[in-house]
C-alpha cells in the first residue's frame, strides 16, 4: 500500500498517517499565527518615512507594494533581476565571501530541493490514494505509483541530502573554530544550526534504516517508521511552526528587504 | 490589572525598517567593515549587527508573542538610554548597507531609529541638540549671520539676479570654508557661465536635522526645505548646482521626501557639470598641477547617491596631476568620520576615524587628498593634523580646477 513506509507497517499505519496529518496542520496553523504576530508587529510601523504608524495588519503590504514601485537613486534594478540574481542566486553574499557563499547556497539549494521533492512525494501519494478509493488509480501514468515515483526520487534525494549536509558542516565548523564567528554566536543563531543539523541527520537515520545503507547503523528495520515518523514531525515543527518566531524569519524577511529595497545598496 | 505599556514605540519607523531588522542574519558583514567600530578600538555597542539585534530584542519584548499573551516586558531606562548612545556614534556613511547580504538599508533604519529616540525624549547627542534652534534661528548651525553668505564675495564675482543655473553655496562652503564657494563661482565666471546664488534667502538644506533625527520638530526640516525650493524656483532656475556633498544629497532625497513632491530643477553636483564641460572641451587649463593627487569619495555623494566617476574624470583631465587611488575607494570607501552628526556630538570619535582615512591617503604617498565636500575637508584636515602629516595637503575638487583653470584665490578669506 502507498503509505506503508512513510506511516508504518501494520495496523498502526492509519493512525499515524493521521498524526502526522494532524501534526502538519497544527504546525501550518502555528506557522500562520506566528506570521499575523509578525505582520501585525510590522504594521506597528508607518507606510512612508515620518509618517504616523498605522497599526492595520494590511501596512506592511502596502509599505513594501508602495516602497517596490518607488524610484531608487542608486540600485533601481528590476523585480526579475532581484528575485533571479539577488534572492535566488544569493550573489550579495558571493560579492563578500565565497566559502560563506558556497556554505548558504549548499544549504538554501539543498533544503529548497528537498522539501519540494516531499512536497511532490507527499501529493502523489495522495492522489494516488484517493485514486484508490475512487477507482481511478489504475488510470494514473505509472510513474504516479508512489513506489515508482519513491524509486525516481531516490538518486536526486541523496544527492540534495548530501549537499545540505555539505553546507551544514561548513556552519558548524565555523560556529565552532573560527574564532570571530564563535565568539558572536548568540542562541538566536545556535538553535537554528542545531535545528537544521537534527532535521538533516533524523532523514538520514530514518532512511539508513529503511534502505539498511550505511547511516542506519544497523539498527533493526522495524525502527524505520518511528524514526521516519520522528523526521517528519521534527521537520514540520522546525522547517513551518518554529519559522515566524526564531531565526528561521530570515528565510521570509530577507526576499522581503531584498525586493523592498531593489536588491540593496 | 491593566497590561503594562511597551517600553518603545514604533514612531518614525516604516512597516519595512520593523521587517528588516527580522531579516539580518548576523553574518558580520557589517561589523568587519563599519569605521566608528573600528575607532572606538571595537565597542561591541557600535557594531551595526548589535544595534539591530537590540532594537529587534526591544520590539520583541514590546510587540511580540510573549507582549501579546503576557503584556509587554518593562525595557530598563539605561537600557534605551544605551542604545541611543551607540546609534548616535555613527556617521551615517552607508558601508553596512553596502555590504549588508540581506539589503537592509541601514543608513534610514539609524535615521529613523534616532527620530524615534528624539521624539521619545532620548535623542539627539550632545552638541547635536542646539542644531533645531540655531537652524531655526540664524537659518545656518554656525551662528552666523544669514545675511553674509555670499555679501563677502570680491567685487569681480558677477552673480545674475535670475538665471538658470543657480549655484547654492551651503553652509561651510559660504560662511565657513569661503575658497571653496570663491573658486565655485570663479570657475563658473571664467566659464562664462551665467548662475544665480540664494544669497541670505539660502536656508540649511536639513542635512544635519535629518541625520540626526531631529527634521520633523515644529516641521522645520520641511518648512526650510520649501522656502529653499520656492526660492529657487523664483531665481528662475532649471538646474541647481552643488559643491557640498551634504546638501546635493539633502537636496536631490530628502526635499522629494520631505515636502511629498517632485523638484522642479534638476540637481546636479558641481563635479557632474564640470565633467560634463570637460567631455565637449570647454575648459581650458592654463596652468599644470604637478603633484600626486589622491581623491576620498564623500558618502553623501558617493555611497548614497552613487556619483563615483565625475570627480575622478575631472581630476584625471587637469595637467600635470597622477591620480592614484586609496585601497578603499567608491562604494567600499572609508567615512572621514564627520557625518550624521558625529563631528558636533563626538568629535573624538570623528577624529579616529579621520585619522585612519589620512593613514589610507598616506601609503599611497598623495601629495594631495582631494575630496568633493566641505565637510570631509574639514575632518579630513583635522586628521591630517593630529597625525602630524604636514606634508599632506587636504583640498577640494573644485579648488583644484579653479588652480589649473589660472584663477587666483589667494583673497579667499582664511578658515
Amino acid at each position: 500500500m502507498s503509505m506503508e513506509y512513510f506511516a508504518g507497517v501494520s495496523d498502526a499505519l492509519r493512525l499515524t498517517f493521521v498524526q502526522v496529518m494532524i501534526m502538519a496542520s497544527l504546525s501550518i496553523g502555528i506557522f500562520f499565527i506566528g506570521m499575523y504576530i509578525n505582520l501585525k508587529k510590522w504594521g506597528m510601523g508607518s507606510t512612508g518615512y515620518g509618517l504616523a504608524p498605522s497599526g492595520s495588519i494590511l501596512t506592511f503590504p502596502r509599505m513594501l507594494a508602495q516602497q517596490m514601485s518607488e524610484h531608487a537613486h542608486v540600485h533601481n534594478q528590476s523585480v526579475l533581476e532581484t528575485f533571479v540574481l539577488d534572492i535566488l542566486f544569493q550573489r550579495r553574499i558571493l560579492r563578500r565571501s565565497p566559502l560563506r557563499w558556497f556554505m548558504h547556497f549548499t544549504i538554501f539549494v539543498g533544503w529548497m530541493v528537498l522539501f519540494a521533492m516531499s512536497l511532490a512525494m507527499f501529493l502523489v501519494e495522495m492522489i494516488y490514494m484517493i485514486g484508490e478509493k475512487a477507482g481511478y488509480a489504475h488510470s494514473l501514468p505509472e510513474f504516479m505509483n508512489p513506489e515508482i515515483f519513491r524509486e525516481i526520487l531516490s538518486v536526486p534525494n541523496d544527492i540534495f541530502s548530501y549537499i545540505l549536509l555539505t553546507g551544514i558542516i561548513i556552519a558548524i565548523y565555523r560556529r565552532l573554530f573560527v574564532a570571530k564567528m564563535r565568539e558572536s554566536t548568540i542562541a538566536y543563531d545556535s538553535i537554528l544550526l542545531i535545528g537544521l543539523t537534527v532535521i538533516t541527520v533524523s532523514g538520514f537515520i530514518a532512511d539508513g534504516i529503511r534502505t539498511g545503507r550505511f547511516w542506519g547503523f544497523d539498527m533493526p528495520v522495524e525502527w524505520a517508521p518511528p524514526a521516519s515518523l520522528f523526521h517528519v514531525i521534527i521537520s514540520l515543527l522546525f522547517c513551518i511552526a518554529y519559522i515566524p518566531f526564531s531565526k528561521y524569519i530570515h528565510m521570509i524577511a530577507i526576499p522581503l528587504a531584498l525586493l523592498a529595497n531593489k536588491g540593496g545598496e | 490589572m491593566a497590561k503594562r505599556e511597551p517600553s518603545v514605540n514604533t514612531q518614525n519607523l516604516t512597516a519595512v525598517q520593523l521587517m528588516e531588522l527580522d531579516s539580518c542574519s548576523r553574518c558580520g558583514e557589517c561589523v568587519n567593515w563599519c569605521p566608528t567600530y573600528d575607532a572606538s578600538g571595537q565597542d561591541p555597542g557600535l557594531a551595526p549587527r548589535d544595534k539591530i539585534l537590540r532594537w529587534r530584542e526591544f520590539m520583541n519584548k514590546s510587540y511580540g508573542l510573549r507582549a501579546r499573551l503576557f503584556g509587554p516586558k518593562e525595557i530598563p531606562e539605561e537600557d534605551i538610554e544605551k542604545f541611543k548612545d551607540d546609534v548616535y556614534k555613527c556617521t551615517t556613511c552607508g558601508m553596512c548597507a553596502t555590504v549588508c547580504e540581506s539589503a537592509i538599508n541601514t543608513v534610514e533604519l539609524w535615521e529613523s531609529m534616532r527620530a524615534n529616540l528624539v521624539k521619545r525624549g532620548n535623542g539627539p547627542y550632545g552638541k547635536q541638540g542646539a542644531f533645531l534652534k540655531l537652524i531655526g534661528e540664524y537659518k545656518n548651525p554656525y551662528m552666523a549671520n544669514n545675511a553674509d553668505r555670499v555679501n563677502w564675495f570680491p567685487k569681480d564675482i558677477k552673480v545674475e539676479d535670475k538665471a538658470e543655473i543657480l549655484y547654492f553655496g551651503g553652509c561651510t562652503a559660504e560662511l565657513k570654508q569661503r575658497k571653496l564657494a570663491l573658486a565655485t563661482a570663479r570657475v563658473l565666471n571664467k566659464l562664462g557661465i551665467k548662475f544665480t546664488m540664494l544669497g541670505e534667502n539660502e536656508i540649511c538644506c536639513g542635512s544635519a536635522l535629518i541625520r540626526t533625527g531631529q527634521y520633523f520638530i515644529n516641521d522645520t526640516a520641511k518648512v526650510n526645505a520649501q522656502k529653499n525650493i520656492d526660492n529657487i524656483k523664483a531665481k528662475g532656475a532649471k538646474t541647481v548646482l552643488y559643491a557640498c556633498a551634504g546638501c546635493f544629497r539633502a537636496s536631490m532625497i530628502d526635499w522629494p521626501r520631505l515636502t511629498g513632491k517632485k523638484l522642479p530643477f534638476k540637481v546636479v553636483h558641481i563635479t557632474q557639470f564640470l565633467e560634463g564641460l570637460i567631455e565637449k572641451g570647454d575648459i581650458h587649463w592654463e596652468k599644470s598641477i604637478d603633484k600626486k593627487v589622491t581623491y576620498h569619495d564623500p558618502c553623501h555623494l558617493g555611497r548614497h547617491v552613487g556619483v563615483f566617476e565625475a570627480p575622478r574624470a575631472v581630476l584625471k583631465s587637469i595637467p600635470g596631476i597622477e591620480f592614484v587611488e586609496m585601497e578603499r575607494i567608491e562604494e567600499n570607501q572609508r567615512c572621514c568620520g564627520a557625518g550624521g552628526g558625529v563631528k558636533a556630538g563626538v568629535p573624538d570619535l570623528a577624529l579616529g576615524v579621520a585619522k585612519t582615512r589620512v593613514e589610507d591617503a598616506l601609503q599611497t604617498e598623495a601629495d594631495v587628498l582631494s575630496s568633493a565636500c566641505p565637510f570631509c575637508k574639514r575632518n579630513l584636515s583635522d586628521g591630517r593634523d593630529a597625525v602630524g602629516a604636514k606634508q599632506l595637503e587636504v583640498e577640494d575638487v573644485v579648488v583644484l580646477v579653479a588652480e589649473a583653470m589660472g584663477i587666483d584665490l589667494s583673497d579667499a578669506p582664511k578658515e
